[in-house]
């Protein structure tokens, strides 16, 4: 073969490829078994890699006022204790 | 520049090593291909994993979402676009026969790989009706012997004439160096001119039969 002037001479034909032509392509494949085969996500949350438990005994209001702080952050409280433990370790 | 698309809802009946015969024929040529690897095993992501052809551009994971607008923004003058696909009947392959200029059907002379090789075939002559355009396609026989046309094969070879199928001559040939392609990278004159890669068959054979694979899909395309 002779280099790229042939391949010059070589022409895509006009192709659609709108969401209407897609449907259609899909709708004929699934007629025929060509199905969405996607592997599926794993349903459900994630596990959290926060496994360590802490099992403190607070004043009532300190209690209330770290789960306002929390929820007003939209963290949890154990992420609050996490930032309370940085900044209490950058002070000493 | 054309879009090649190689399916077949059969495993194991040489898509990838058709995908990589073009993509290194065509890119010797001059061409600036594109291959996509749509196949989970990621047969050609290990091909170029040992070094892909100049010319060559490989992009791998492309999924059922990604596979129209990958092709369309891999598509433009002076490129061809290959895409390998894996061996099941998915929607992904519906789609990407959507956007085919050429479909290349490779099977083995078996009455298994025509009985689900035909299933593709089938799906390229709905979409040709469901989109209201030809997409043009064609058979190519596979894992052939160099020795002797088989009975099966010429009985096959008949079928597919009889009912109007295209059937790319020549078929490609059961070569020990299409399978060493995969394990080496790079492409066949590169293979042929290295000593040092041990393939144990018949390169200068393979790759005459590469080349003349890939010109007759040439004529196909123009």
């Amino acid at each position: 073969m002779n280099g790229s002037n042939r391949l010059a001479g070589l022409k895509a034909r006009p192709k659609g490829g709108t969401v209407e032509e897609v449907r259609r392509a899909d709708e004929v494949g699934e007629a025929r078994g060509f199905l969405d085969r996607t592997p599926r996500k794993k349903p459900g949350r994630k596990p959290s890699p926060r496994t360590h438990q802490l099992h403190p005994k607070v004043f009532p209001e300190v209690g209330e006022a770290i789960a306002q702080e929390a929820e007003k952050l939209g963290i949890t409280q154990g992420q609050l204790i996490e930032k309370m433990w940085e900044t209490y370790r950058k002070a000493h | 520049m054309p879009v090649i698309v190689m399916a077949s809802p059969k495993g194991g009946v040489g898509k990838s090593t058709c995908a990589v015969l073009l993509a290194s024929e065509f890119a010797r040529m001059g061409a600036d291909v594109t291959v996509l690897d749509c196949d989970p095993n990621k047969s050609l992501t290990r091909w170029a994993s040992h070094g892909a052809p100049s010319g060559v551009t490989l992009k791998s994971d492309v999924g059922r979402s990604e596979i129209v607008p990958t092709i369309r923004s891999a598509d433009g003058d002076g490129k061809i676009v290959i895409v390998d696909l894996e061996g099941v009947a998915s929607q992904l392959v519906s789609r990407a026969i959507s956007q085919a200029d050429l479909v290349i059907v490779p099977m083995q002379p078996t009455a298994l790989d025509a009985e689900i090789g035909s299933e593709a075939l089938a799906l390229v002559h709905e979409e040709e009706e469901a989109l209201g355009r030809s997409i043009r396609h064609a058979v190519v026989l596979t894992k052939t012997s160099a020795a002797v046309k088989s009975r099966v094969q010429k009985e096959l070879e008949k079928q597919l004439s009889g009912a109007g199928i295209d059937v790319i001559e020549p078929s490609l040939v059961a070569r020990a160096a299409f399978s060493e392609l995969f394990a080496y990278g790079g492409d066949l004159t590169a293979m042929m001119n290295d000593p040092e890669m041990v393939t144990g068959g018949k390169v200068d054979k393979a790759l005459a039969n590469a080349q003349a694979f890939t010109e007759a899909v040439y004529e196909r395309l123009k």
